[in-house]
């Protein structure tokens, strides 16, 4: 694993700053030369891998979509009252001509005399034969929902969309949190080492042995759970667990470099070394868990508020619990828009961030670049 | 003279690459006999290791044979199956590999690592005390403790991993050795350990060994013969006492001068200049001539062929005549 | 390794005591918590049954007493009684689905790390050729998939669409109603048979290994493995007390199936991209390049030597994967309506069965805990750098 700084493999330097003298730029400004020349060379590896720069399409469109609602709403494209994705309702919905018989085959086109009496939008008199314009909910896709609308009468392709935003913020600050502390703990255990290394290591042992679930479960049980909650747990969990140890032993890598010896013979104090040195070398690898953190975190996410456990309005998650507990799960063919796309919505995310992940990985990794 | 024992033919080999194709060996002749050592020489990237891999046939899936022959006891090897091949490689030819530390497979015992290719190669097939029995002549013979064949590779150090490797390589009384490299990872006295073992082994067991290096004075002293590469070509063979007194290659000479000598009279060192050239592009005619001090127009144009200056001193340069004796100041 | 060992089982049961702390804690003590929201601070509770409950559960005694009073309790096998279903002890029901989950789980874990290396190792030999990229592209949509989804997609199309398997539970009550046994004996005995099976088959690998005559080798390697699954069909078919159970067991078995496979196909994409890249760093070792050499064949060099030693990492990775595994068992267990300890943490959970809650995570920990100590032995046998010198 290289550092940022040190590649070999650079472009040479496009930028002035790097080839006047020293002295004469603030050293912010050489450091920001540097980093944007290592990502330029870094951004030439990246793009040659095909698998990571689809997953950075998918994301990127996730994003468009996440944005797309505020834009509808602002130009009057949705209104809020049949699009909203928790208070909207359809109220012209489709209408289907359905047939009351004994015994029914078809759910789209014919009802039995259970489901007569259970809807009462259903003339109760009907006969067996006799055929009636029922209104659709959920109702498959037409030119005024693109996807639909779900049991409820809400706009899935809405729902969809700020299912997005919740799992983008969820999963940018899980990932931020996650990162923040595996780098300063990795950092802190790599440079004093002895007590506090243990310490965190063994924590990061007990952590890494939990089951998250578990115990995301037996949280939500004692309080109430909302979105940034969970951010906050998954970001204790992964910063103190098992990406604190990869990020150690990197920057135990790092610690025995001469640039740090060099540092400390300049009298640089511990938090400065920590800060200024080790910590910008884990950098690159922590970028990496970030993606994979994301990944863990929108699947989460979705798990825990398809359990029902977590305080969200809006979510792919829930969409499928409400497919599931309404019972149209297990007609799946015929009513793929409650099923598919809130299921392929949070496997395309976590799989396009955990691809970004695999392809930074062959970045920094050199040992796994294709020879 | 005897039947030779190894013949390289005019071998051609080439990797296909994304860029193209690289040249990687250009025109190699060669010939050992039984008993005899050989040493190889050059620069890394020249081709010295794909030679060696050429022997086994081991290279990796882009490599192409384009022409020639390699010829063990008059078998061409790029002839036989892989099959064939496969049941050849360490009974006709072993390798002590560089770098002994990953050499070894870290999960298993040395001296089951042995076992295997003994298993493999011998027919009927050794039981148990004979091979152990086998083993323990082959660790006394290296110099290690036979006890140490029940440990595992990470508890050696690093010259043990290494004549651990040579007992590897002796273990189905191979007809050739390719030493590759056999001690650059290893400190100076044991270097020489080593080397001495490995001439002291030959003596006794009278195979052919063919060396590797990088390191013209370190091959020197162990070998019969010896050649000296450069970007892919063979370009200076011949009796190493011969070579290292009168080196007729303008690369050889410049190779030479550019190595003091610790025992030899004191003598200007001089530079080699500029760098190897890219292999997927050799330059035409020789391919020294960009680096050459006496490169005429026709080394710009003509291949140079390889030429007996006497004494089975063969070498390809147009111009050999015009080289220096060694130690005299160029320029 | 015997240092090692005792080291790491000391490690866990240390672990074991922090995580249960913790946990009483969670649950129990924080202030406002839901035990005493249930009970002692509940206003719809008549004062003298709520006194009761004080009494019972001991909630006016000082917190520290409290949590030694559990602690004892815990450690003579006393964990309380359920809320939901008073009286029934919690270990009755902890002793109840504790098997369930094991299976599933072990299962599970067996499946697909077997199933995961094997095609890991093909898929990094293949490495560059047809049918790579999709094989990873659906190894890692397979990996990344929404778990609960795919769960219940499968049941669609299995269940609801194909009908080949049940919907959901662990048996079918209308065909249990003439049983003349209980479920918890019938499934005891097909947990039993089964892991029989499985240690006299992993037995026979190892005697066979230590056989170096080939014709012998073979002989004992698939002699003896046809022998074990004889005695196996033997068993439920011919013997009368498996006979008589088989239908029962069977319909147990059947049930299995999709929630094991759906565990193993999700799980299995994780261990296969993790074993391929780990067999491509060893492939640039040089001491592949020595076992060519040697004149090893293609098939042994990557079994014997690539696959052998990529086999280390892809262990490593088991110590997390035993945690995902288990979180990957609840997901299952309640798509499945599995009854299993998953299925009851997620119920005790959400209806605030606080003993049973305390105890199913507890237990799951404790899987955890084993689950990890195993994986750690494991490694330690296979790499010889651990079992040798002792150290890490």
């Amino acid at each position: 694993m290289t550092d940022l700084i040190q590649r070999p493999d650079m472009p040479d330097g496009t930028d002035g700053v790097l080839d006047a003298p020293i002295e004469q730029h603030s050293l912010w400004k050489i450091r920001l030369a540097l980093f944007r020349r290592s990502l330029k060379a870094n951004w030439k590896l990246f793009s040659s891998n095909n698998v990571g720069l689809a997953g950075l399409v998918i994301i990127g469109l996730w994003a468009i979509a996440a944005i797309m609602p505020t834009i509808f709403f602002a130009t009057g494209f949705w209104s809020n009252s049949v699009y909203n994705p928790v208070s909207g309702l359809e109220r012209n919905p489709q209408t289907a001509i359905v047939t009351l018989v004994e015994e029914k085959t078809d759910p789209l086109t014919e009802i039995d005399r259970r489901d007569m009496l259970l809807d009462q939008r259903i003339p109760q008199d009907l006969q067996i034969g006799e055929t009636f314009e029922r209104p659709l909910q959920p109702a498959p896709p037409d030119s005024r929902h693109w996807l639909g609308t779900d049991p409820l009468g809400r706009d899935v392709m809405s729902q969809l969309m700020h299912g997005a935003r919740a799992a983008f913020g969820l999963g940018a600050l899980a990932a931020t949190v996650t990162v923040l502390i595996a780098t300063i703990v990795g950092s802190v255990s790599a440079y004093f080492g002895g007590a506090v290394d243990s310490f965190f290591m063994r924590l990061a042992d007990l952590l890494i042995m939990i089951p998250a679930l578990a115990v995301l479960i037996v949280l939500g049980a004692i309080i109430r759970f909302e979105l940034w909650h969970l951010a906050l747990v998954i970001g204790l969990l992964g910063g103190f667990g098992g990406v604190a140890i990869v990020l150690k032993s990197q920057a135990l890598a790092v610690k025995v470099k001469p640039f740090i010896d060099a540092a400390r013979v300049a009298g640089g104090s511990h938090t400065h070394i920590i800060f200024s040195h080790l910590v910008p070398n884990v950098m690159p690898l922590s970028f990496l868990y970030m993606m994979f953190t994301v990944t863990g975190a929108i699947q989460a996410e979705a798990t825990l508020s398809f359990l029902g456990l977590l305080n969200v309005r809006t979510s792919w998650g829930l969409m499928i619990n409400l497919a599931n507990t309404e019972g149209y799960l297990l007609q799946g063919d015929e009513y793929w828009w409650l099923v598919f796309p809130a299921g392929m919505a949070v496997t395309l995310l976590a799989a396009a961030f955990f691809l970004v992940g695999r392809a930074m990985d062959e970045v920094i990794n050199p040992r796994l670049r294709r020879r | 003279m005897s039947k030779p024992l190894l013949e390289v033919d005019r071998l051609v080999m080439n990797y296909k690459t994304e860029a193209g194709y690289v040249s990687a060996i250009e025109d190699v002749s060669f010939t050992l006999h039984a008993g005899e050592s050989l040493g190889l020489v050059g620069e890394s990237g020249c081709g010295k290791t794909s030679i060696a891999m050429s022997l086994l046939r081991l290279l990796a899936d882009n490599a192409e044979f384009l022409s020639g022959e390699i010829r063990l006891e008059g078998t061409d090897l790029l002839a036989l199956t892989e099959e064939q091949m496969r049941q050849r490689r360490w009974s006709d030819i072993s390798m002590v590999f560089q770098g002994a530390m990953n050499a070894w497979n870290p999960v298993y015992r040395v001296g089951d690592q042995i076992r295997e290719a003994m298993d493999l190669h011998f027919r009927p097939r050794l039981s148990t005390k004979e091979s152990n029995d086998r083993i323990e002549r082959l660790f006394n013979l290296v110099g290690l403790s036979p006890r140490m064949a029940e440990r595992y590779p990470h508890e050696f150090s690093g010259g043990m991993r290494q004549r651990a490797i040579i007992a590897m390589a002796l273990s189905c009384d191979p007809k050739v050795i390719i030493a590759d490299e056999p001690t650059t990872a290893l400190d100076v006295i044991v270097q020489d350990q080593i080397l001495q073992e490995l001439k002291k082994i030959q003596a006794e067991l009278g195979m052919s060994i063919i060396y590797i290096s990088h390191d013209i004075a370190v091959i020197a002293e162990v070998t019969d013969t010896i050649g000296v590469m450069y970007a892919g070509k063979l370009v200076e063979i011949g009796p190493t006492t011969e070579v290292f007194a009168r080196p007729r290659h303008p690369y050889a000479f410049l190779l030479l001068s550019s190595t003091p000598s610790v025992t030899g009279p004191r003598r200007k060192l001089a530079p080699l200049e500029g760098e190897p050239p890219n292999l997927l592009d050799p330059p035409p005619g020789c391919r020294f001539h960009p680096r050459c001090p006496w490169a005429t127009e026709k080394c710009r144009t003509d291949v140079p062929i390889s030429e007996d200056i006497g004494g089975g001193h063969l070498v390809a340069c147009w111009n050999w005549e015009q080289v220096p004796e060694i130690g005299t100041m160029i320029k | 390794m015997v240092r090692y060992f005792t080291r790491r089982l000391v490690q866990m049961v240390v672990l074991f005591l922090v995580f249960i702390t913790l946990t009483w804690f969670l649950l129990y003590a924080l202030p406002g918590d839901i035990v005493a929201q249930k009970f002692a601070t509940n206003p719809n509770l008549p004062p003298e049954a709520r006194q009761i409950a004080i009494d019972r559960l001991g909630l006016d005694k000082p917190i520290h007493l409290q949590f030694a009073d559990y602690m004892v309790n815990f450690f003579q096998g006393d964990l309380g009684s359920s809320f939901n279903q008073y009286p029934r002890p919690v270990t009755d029901i902890i002793g109840e689905r504790l098997p369930r989950t094991i299976v599933l789980f072990l299962t599970a874990l067996v499946t697909y790390y077997w199933a995961g290396f094997i095609a890991g190792k093909y898929l990094a030999w293949r490495r560059g050729k047809r049918g790579e990229i999709a094989i990873t592209v659906g190894g890692v949509g397979l990996f990344t998939v929404f778990y609960p989804w795919f769960a219940l997609i499968a049941i669609w199309f299995f269940a609801a669409e194909m009908g080949w398997l049940p919907i959901s539970k662990f048996l079918d009550p209308s065909k249990w109603r003439q049983a003349p046994f209980a479920a918890n004996e019938v499934f005891m005995r097909l947990f039993w048979t089964v892991a029989l099976t499985s240690a006299l088959l992993f037995a026979v690998q190892i005697i066979a290994s230590k056989v170096r005559d080939v014709r012998l080798h073979r002989l004992v390697r698939w002699g003896g493995t046809a022998a074990v699954i004889v005695g196996f069909f033997v068993y439920w078919f011919a013997v009368p007390a498996g006979v008589e159970m088989r239908l029962y067991a069977a319909d147990i078995a059947r049930h299995m199936i999709l929630p094991v496979g759906v565990l193993t196909a999700v799980n299995f994409a994780g261990i296969m991209l993790l074993t391929r890249s780990s067999m491509l760093e060893t492939m640039s070792e040089d001491f592949i390049l020595t076992a060519r050499a040697k004149g090893l064949s293609e098939k042994d060099v990557r079994d014997k030597h690539a696959a052998r030693t990529a086999l280390l990492p892809v262990t490593t990775s088991l110590v997390l994967a035993v945690a995902t595994v288990l979180d990957g068992g609840i997901i299952t267990e309640t798509v499945f309506s599995w009854p299993g300890m998953g299925e009851i943490l997620v119920s005790s959970v959400t209806s605030e069965d606080i003993p049973v809650a305390v105890a199913a995570f507890s237990f799951i920990g404790v899987l955890a805990l084993v689950g990890h100590f195993v994986v750690d032995m494991l490694y330690g046998v296979l790499d010889p750098r651990i079992r040798v010198s002792g150290s890490q």
